[in-house]
């Protein structure tokens, strides 16, 4: 019998304020049993944005920065490339919501991305803007009902949404580019041994590394979260496939 | 390093914060200050050091922020139109309290604007356009020597109260090439190893933050902030008198206009009327205090800004009613002359006083 216990990385007595039922949680503990097998904790800097995932430094015990929305990954391009001035090596990544990296920040995400800068994104998907009480995002498929698109998205009317992790993958600055779930048992073993690549990728030095998390937002979908995981499987991994669009070691 | 040489204002200012020890740049281009980054682009690179070409300014700042929470000396240098872009990221620097030294050498506005020279950004620097109850140290050279020791002082005063700076030079002074000595930086190096963020290794982790859901505890960190802008406001006031002693006209002038108005104190004295000059070197925090003494024996006050009345909205919270204050001003391009100002000044002193 396995026990499994609260990883290093997660703050001793610190409980989540995330909805009931939403990824984030599961996201998170993900990311620091990872920064605890790579050993990473000690010289990470973790960069915080708006939205659900503002609060990363009342979970996770790792310096970290609060970064202007959108903003994360200059402010994570200036700490890595600082830190390298003063030659020291640091572990820096950021942990973003969909709005934050592939709308407001889009600009700062993509470049970071075609500059190649050493730094990993973590970019939870949960096609809309939760905290806010879930509007419509860049990433909200079409047809879906948020409070700013009553009658569904309309891609006449609003648009299309965006396919990020295909987008990053385009840009020659990234090592890895990926799409991962977090509805079952198998997809959130898939999720955290691809956050432990896009992690390693960085610790090789290879340039700008990436996952995007398909994740629940039970309260705003208006679903229980049961029915969110269901409507990832059956409805969001089709819109959004799952996999791997760019691997520097594979091309 | 001792000797004069003949230097222009944006690469002095680029100079002097090579030889402070700035590890990181961040820019985007934009006239009048890009010589700036070309100048650091390669200086920076041979000496391994943090040089991005952003992809906008906001990309920069952004940066920047980033940057300084590591504890690294930083500069950004950008102008007027493109320094607006760079408003919410100062108001964030200021809460998470990070030094960041920012150049704005100043263009025409509003908007686009044109490449003119002008100072029309006295407002955006000293009350800023970010969100909340913040200040931003803002320090005003007048010539290229005050280009290098105004650098200095903006690196070790944003290090020291951990607070952004704006040098504010204008198109004139970073376009203008004249003599200056390149001495080494005067001001010690601030501790920081209690703030920075460097891995948690040996330590408890630490974050850097603005938001804070706590009513209470959001109150006490403005609280905080605004006792440090206290003690700036105490400390930190800097200024040039020239011939205000006696003085019974004084001009009210900054950065590189006041060179123009020290030269027309002078063409009055020679005419035996008592004239002088009262320039802020720091326009915030601005020297109320002092102007206020000098009001209580001086008749009037003529303020000159190349703005339609910007640091005029200081000059009168200063001087009260205690005298006249009286107004020149142009809003872009060619700097008001002396032989403009002259013109002015006499059709003022007519108004107020028959025997000039």
């Amino acid at each position: 019998m396995q026990v499994f216990s609260t990883p290093k990385t997660i703050k001793e007595n610190s409980s989540f304020t995330f909805c009931p039922g939403c990824d984030h949680g599961v996201a998170l503990k993900l990311v620091a049993m990872v920064l605890d097998e790579l050993n990473l904790q000690e010289q990470t800097i973790a960069v915080a944005s708006s939205g659900c995932s503002v609060l990363l430094y009342d979970f996770l015990d790792v310096d970290c920065i609060e970064s202007p929305h959108g903003r994360a990954c200059a402010v994570a391009t200036g700490i890595k490339r600082a830190h390298k001035a003063q030659g020291n090596n640091k572990f820096v990544f950021t942990y973003q919501g969909d709005g934050d990296f592939a709308s407001i920040g889009i600009s700062e995400s993509l470049h970071s991305a075609l500059r190649g800068e050493n730094i990993t994104a973590i970019c939870i998907n949960n096609t809309n803007y939760g905290m806010t009480g879930g509007q419509m995002g860049p990433t909200s498929t079409l047809g879906q009902i948020t409070s700013t698109s009553p009658l569904g998205r309309n891609k006449e009317y609003h648009g299309f949404p965006i396919k990020t992790a295909e987008h990053i993958a385009l840009c020659d600055g990234a090592s890895f580019s990926a799409r991962v779930a977090l509805y079952d048992v198998k997809n959130i073993i898939n999720a955290k041994n691809t956050i432990k690549k896009a992690f390693e990728y960085q610790k090789e030095g290879l340039g700008f590394s990436f996952v995007e998390i398909l994740s629940s937002c039970p309260t705003n979908w208006k679903l229980s979260p049961q029915d969110s995981h269901k409507k990832i499987e059956e409805e969001l991994s089709k819109t959004y496939k799952l996999g791997i669009f760019k691997d520097i070691k594979n091309e | 390093m001792s000797e004069k040489q003949l230097l222009k204002g944006n690469i002095a200012i680029a100079k002097a914060a090579l030889n402070c020890g700035c590890s990181c740049y961040f820019g985007y281009p934009i006239t009048p200050q890009t010589e700036i980054g070309e100048f650091l682009s390669l200086e920076m690179q041979e000496r391994n050091l943090a040089y991005v070409c952003a992809e906008s300014e906001i990309g920069a700042i952004n940066m920047a922020l980033g940057a300084a929470s590591t504890g690294a000396k930083v500069m950004t240098s950008s102008s007027s139109c493109a320094v607006s872009l760079m408003q919410e990221a100062l108001s964030y620097a200021c809460s998470d309290e990070l030094p960041i030294v920012l150049v704005n050498v100043m263009r025409a506005g509003p908007g686009q604007g044109y490449i003119f020279p002008s100072q029309g950004d006295y407002n955006q620097s000293t009350i800023g356009g970010g969100n909340g109850d913040y200040k931003i140290i803002v320090l005003s050279p007048s010539n290229v020597q005050e280009c290098i020791e105004l650098t200095y002082k903006a690196f070790y005063l944003a290090q020291k109260y951990r607070n952004p700076v704006i040098l504010l030079a204008d198109g004139l002074l970073g376009q203008m090439a004249e003599p200056a000595k390149l001495f080494d930086n005067p001001y010690p190096n601030i501790d920081n190893t209690s703030w920075i963020l460097n891995g948690s290794n040996g330590r408890k982790s630490r974050s850097i933050h603005s938001l804070e859901p706590s009513q209470l505890k959001l109150n006490q960190h403005i609280f905080n902030l605004h006792k440090k802008y206290q003690a700036i406001e105490q400390n930190e006031v800097d200024y040039e008198e020239y011939l205000c002693d006696d003085a019974d006209i004084i001009i009210t002038s900054f950065g590189s206009l006041a060179r123009h108005s020290k030269a027309v104190c002078n063409h009055y004295r020679e005419k035996g009327i008592k004239m002088g000059l009262f320039r802020p070197k720091t326009l915030y925090p601005f020297p109320y205090k002092r102007l206020n003494e000098l009001s209580k024996k001086t008749k009037l006050f003529i303020d000159i800004e190349m703005n339609l009345g910007q640091m005029l909205r200081d000059v009168r919270l200063s001087i009260l009613s205690n005298a006249q204050v009286s107004f020149i001003g142009k809003p872009v391009g060619d700097w008001l002359k002396k032989e403009e100002l002259i013109n002015a000044i006499d059709n003022i002193a007519k108004e107020q006083y028959a025997s000039i």
